[in-house]
C-alpha cells in the first residue's frame, strides 16, 4: 500500500520535470528500496568487498608467474604460522601462501560462478522459453528431463558427473553446468506460460507484432526478474559446491581455489595448523552467505508478491 | 505464398466493411462441446458503431475475438461459419509494401477465418485494430509509453516516418538500408554500431524525432495533458483513463478501417467512461472508422452506437437500427432488458428482472436458447430453432430471431 502511494505521488511531483529527471528518480527509488533492508546491505558490502578482492588480486598480491592461478610454493617457509613476515595468513604443509590462496581463490570463484551462471542462463531459459511457448508434447517431454535431473541431490549429482569426466577446473564447470540449469528451466516454463496469457500480448499480437517480437519485447523482460534473483542466489551456492568438489580432489591439484586450500590444510588441523583451512573456510562462507543475502533482498524487491516488512 | 489466395469469390453489399455470416466457435471442455458462439450473423455498416450486446458469458468477445483470430484452438474450435471483411477502402495509406489487400487483384473481400497467421498479421494493426476491456493489463509494463506506441509506427507508418524526419530522396543504397532496418528493429550488431557514428548518425537521430513527433500527435489526439511527459511514463504511474487513451491511441494510430472495442470502458469508473465514450465516438466521426463496439451495457449503447445485435447464449436474438431497437423491442428477452433498465425520464415503478438463469451451453439441445425463461413462450419453442429474419418489408435491417413473429 505505502508502495502505491509513494510512486503516484513520484507521478504527481514529476510533472514537470524533464525525461531524464523522471527515469533517475525511478531508478534511485529501486536502489532506495533495495537499501533499506540492513541485511542486504551487508551482503552487499560483503559481495563488493570479494569482488574487489578478486579484481585486484594481481595488485594486492605478486601474481605467480607464468601461471598466476597456480599456489607459490615456498618449501623452505613450509607450515608457518599467520603474521609471519611475507606470510601474512601463514603457509600450508606445502609451503602455500594462504594469503595468496585466499585472494586468487576469490578470482578462481568469481571466474567458476560467473562462467557458470551465465551458461545455466543460457540454456534454462532457452529451454524454458521452448517447454513454455512451444507448451503441449515438447514441455512435456522437456519437463520430465528437467524432473528428473532434479529428482538427484545437486551435490551428489556433481559430484558424480565431475568424477566422470575427471579431475580438471574446466570439469567442474562442465559438472555444475548440467546441474545448475533445470531450475532456471522451471522457473522460465512457468514464468513464460503465466506471462503469454496476459492481454498485453493479445494486445501486441492485434498489433500485428511477429511471435519473435511479442517474444523479445513482451514475454522474456517480463519473465526474467526470478531468474535474476535465482542467478544471485546460484552465484554464492556455485562457489559452495565448486569448492566441495575441490575439496574431494576433482580440480587440478595445486590450483588456488579455496576448496583445494581446505583440503590441503585439514591434515595439519589436529596438529594444531588451523589457519591452512580456516581462512578459506571462511571465505567460501562468507560468499555464499552474501549472495544469499542479495538474492533475498532482491527478491523483495523484484518480486510483487512477497510482502515488504517495514 | 500468393496474396490472391487470401480472397474469396463471395460479394459484399457496397455500404458494408464486415459481414458475419452464420459464425460457429465451439470450445472443448472435460463436460463436453460448449457452443460459445452458435450461429452468429450481423453486418457492420462502413463508417458506423455497431453494439454488440449481451449478458457475461453469452459469446461476444469470442465473436470479437475471431475477427482477429484470437482464439486458440484447442481448446476452441472454429466449427463454420465466415467473417468477410472488405480490407481496403481506399489504397494510399499503405504505398503497397508490405501490405496483402494493395497487391493486385480486383476482388478484396477477405475471409477473416481463413486467413494464414502471416496474412492476418498484416492486418491486424493495420486495418483492424483492437481496445481490450482493461487498459490496467493491455499494456506492458516493462515498457514506456514511448515505445509502445512507437512500435505501431515502426510496424506499420515506415513511409510516414522516413516524411515526417525529412529524408524522402536519400533512402537509396546503405543509407537507406539502414534506417529501414533501424526502424523495423532488425538491426544486428555492425549495423547498431554503423548507426552510432556520422554520417548515419545524424539521420538516426532524425528519424527518432519523427517518431517521438508522431507518437506526440498520437497522443494529443486523445485529449492527454502532456503527452511529452506522458510518453516518458510506465504503465502504473498513468491513471485508468489515461492507459485506456494510450491503448486508444496505439487503436487508432494506424488509421484502420475497422475498429473492435471490447467493453473499452468496463474497468474505468463512470466520469471516466463518459469522457472516453465520447473520445471514442469523436474519433469515430473524424476518422470515418467503422467500430464494433462490443458492451454488457445497454444504456450505454444506445448513446453511441447506430445499430445494435443483441446477443444470447451464443445466437443473436434481435439486430436493426440503435433507436428502433430501443423504442420498439420485438424480443422478449430484448424486451425484458430494456425493461429492467432504470429510467430518469418518466415514473415506473419497480424494475423488471428476468426470471431464471442462462441454459447451460454444453452440447445444446436445439429449441429457442431462451424458452425456459421466455414468458411468451409457445409451445413448439422449446424444440425448433427460430430463425432471424426481418420483420416487415419497410425495415429490412431490423431482424428478430423469435415464432412471435412468424
Amino acid at each position: 500500500m505505502s508502495q502505491d502511494l509513494k510512486t503516484s505521488s513520484v507521478a504527481i511531483e514529476g510533472l514537470n520535470d524533464s525525461a531524464f529527471k523522471v527515469r533517475l528518480k525511478r531508478n534511485l527509488e529501486i536502489i532506495q528500496n533495495v537499501l533499506e533492508n540492513p541485511t542486504t546491505v551487508i551482503g552487499l558490502i560483503i559481495v563488493i568487498l570479494m569482488l574487489l578482492m578478486a579484481l585486484l588480486a594481481p595488485i594486492i598480491t605478486e601474481p605467480n608467474m607464468p601461471d598466476p592461478y597456480q599456489m607459490p610454493r615456498d618449501w623452505k617457509a613450509a607450515r608457518s604460522a599467520p603474521l609471519t613476515p611475507g606470510h601474512v595468513l601463514g603457509t600450508t604443509n606445502r609451503g602455500g601462501d594462504v594469503y595468496y590462496g585466499v585472494v586468487w581463490g576469490a578470482r578462481t570463484s568469481l571466474k567458476l560462478s560467473l562462467i557458470v551462471v551465465c551458461l545455466t542462463v543460457v540454456v534454462g531459459v532457452t529451454i524454458g522459453s521452448i517447454a513454455g511457448i512451444v507448451g503441449g508434447k515438447v514441455d512435456e517431454i522437456l519437463m520430465r528431463v528437467v524432473d528428473v535431473f532434479l529428482s538427484i541431490p545437486e551435490l551428489i549429482f556433481a559430484l558424480a558427473i565431475a568424477a566422470i569426466l575427471g579431475p580438471s577446473f574446466t570439469n567442474i564447470i562442465l559438472a555444475l553446468v548440467v546441474v545448475f540449469w533445470v531450475k532456471y528451466a522451471r522457473i522460465m516454463r512457468a514464468q513464460v506460460i503465466r506471462i503469454k496469457q496476459r492481454e498485453y500480448v493479445d494486445a501486441a499480437r492485434v498489433m500485428g507484432d511477429s511471435k519473435m517480437q511479442i517474444y523479445l519485447k513482451d514475454i522474456l523482460p517480463n519473465s526474467f526478474s526470478p531468474v535474476m534473483v535465482q542467478a544471485t542466489l546460484d552465484m554464492g551456492n556455485i562457489v559452495l559446491v565448486g569448492a566441495t568438489l575441490s575439496f574431494i580432489g576433482l580440480s587440478e591439484a595445486g590450483i588456488a581455489e579455496w576448496g583445494v586450500l581446505v583440503s590441503e590444510g585439514q591434515a595439519g588441523i589436529s596438529a594444531g595448523r588451523w589457519w591452512a583451512s580456516t581462512f578459506p573456510g571462511l571465505m567460501v562462507f562468507l560468499w555464499a552467505l552474501a549472495f544469499n543475502l542479495v538474492g533475498d533482498g532482491l527478491r523483495d524487491v523484484l518480486d510483487p508478491r512477497t510482502e515488504t516488512k517495514r | 505464398m500468393s496474396p490472391d489466395t487470401a480472397y474469396t469469390s463471395d460479394s459484399l453489399s457496397e455500404n458494408l466493411i464486415a459481414s458475419v455470416t452464420d459464425l460457429k466457435v465451439y470450445f472443448q471442455s472435460k463436460q463436453g462441446m460448449v457452443h460459445s458462439v452458435d450461429g452468429v450473423s450481423f453486418d457492420i455498416v462502413d463508417g458506423e458503431m455497431m453494439g454488440l450486446v449481451g449478458e457475461t458469458g453469452c459469446g461476444k468477445s469470442v465473436t470479437a475475438r475471431s475477427f482477429m483470430q484470437l482464439i486458440q484452438t484447442p481448446p476452441g474450435v472454429l466449427a463454420g461459419g465466415k467473417i468477410l471483411f472488405k480490407s481496403q477502402k481506399n489504397c494510399n495509406k499503405c504505398n503497397g509494401s508490405r501490405c496483402v489487400a494493395c497487391s493486385k487483384t480486383g476482388k478484396n473481400i477477405l475471409d477473416l477465418l481463413s486467413l494464414s497467421e502471416s496474412q492476418i498479421r498484416e492486418l491486424r494493426g493495420e486495418r483492424i485494430a483492437m481496445i481490450f476491456q482493461d487498459p490496467g493489463k493491455a499494456l506492458n509494463p516493462g515498457l514506456t509509453i514511448r515505445t509502445q506506441l512507437a512500435e505501431v509506427f515502426q510496424e506499420h507508418r515506415e513511409n510516414d516516418v522516413f516524411k515526417k524526419a525529412g529524408i524522402t530522396n536519400n533512402l537509396d543504397g546503405i543509407n537507406g538500408y539502414l534506417l529501414k532496418k533501424y526502424i523495423r528493429q532488425e538491426l544486428n550488431l555492425i549495423t547498431k554500431l554503423m548507426l552510432k557514428f556520422p554520417p548515419f548518425s545524424g539521420f538516426r537521430k532524425k528519424v527518432d524525432k519523427a517518431i517521438d513527433g508522431l507518437v506526440t500527435e498520437a497522443l494529443a489526439e486523445t485529449q492527454i495533458p502532456n503527452p511529452n511527459k506522458i510518453m516518458e511514463r510506465y504503465p502504473h504511474e498513468l491513471s485508468g483513463g489515461m492507459k485506456q487513451r494510450v491503448m486508444i491511441a496505439q487503436a487508432i494510430a494506424c488509421n484502420p478501417d475497422l475498429l473492435i472495442a471490447d467493453e473499452p470502458t468496463t474497468a474505468l469508473d463512470v466520469t471516466v467512461q463518459a469522457r472516453v465514450l465520447d473520445l471514442i465516438k469523436d474519433l469515430q466521426k473524424r476518422h470515418q472508422t467503422s467500430v464494433l463496439y462490443i458492451s454488457h451495457d445497454l444504456s450505454l449503447v444506445r448513446r453511441i452506437c447506430d445499430r445494435v445485435a443483441v446477443m444470447y447464449a451464443g445466437k443473436i436474438v434481435e439486430t436493426g437500427d440503435a433507436e428502433i431497437i430501443f423504442n420498439n423491442p420485438k424480443h422478449p428477452y430484448t424486451q425484458g432488458l430494456i425493461k429492467a433498465l432504470p429510467s430518469m425520464t418518466h415514473e415506473r415503478g419497480k424494475l423488471e428482472a428476468i426470471e431464471g438463469m442462462v441454459p447451460e451451453l454444453i452440447n445444446p439441445k436445439s429449441g429457442c436458447r431462451f424458452a425456459s425463461r421466455c414468458k411468451q413462450k409457445k409451445s413448439n419453442c422449446e424444440n425448433n430453432d427460430p430463425e432471424l429474419k426481418v420483420l416487415s418489408n419497410k425495415d429490412k435491417s431490423h431482424k428478430v430471431s423469435c415464432f412471435l413473429y412468424e
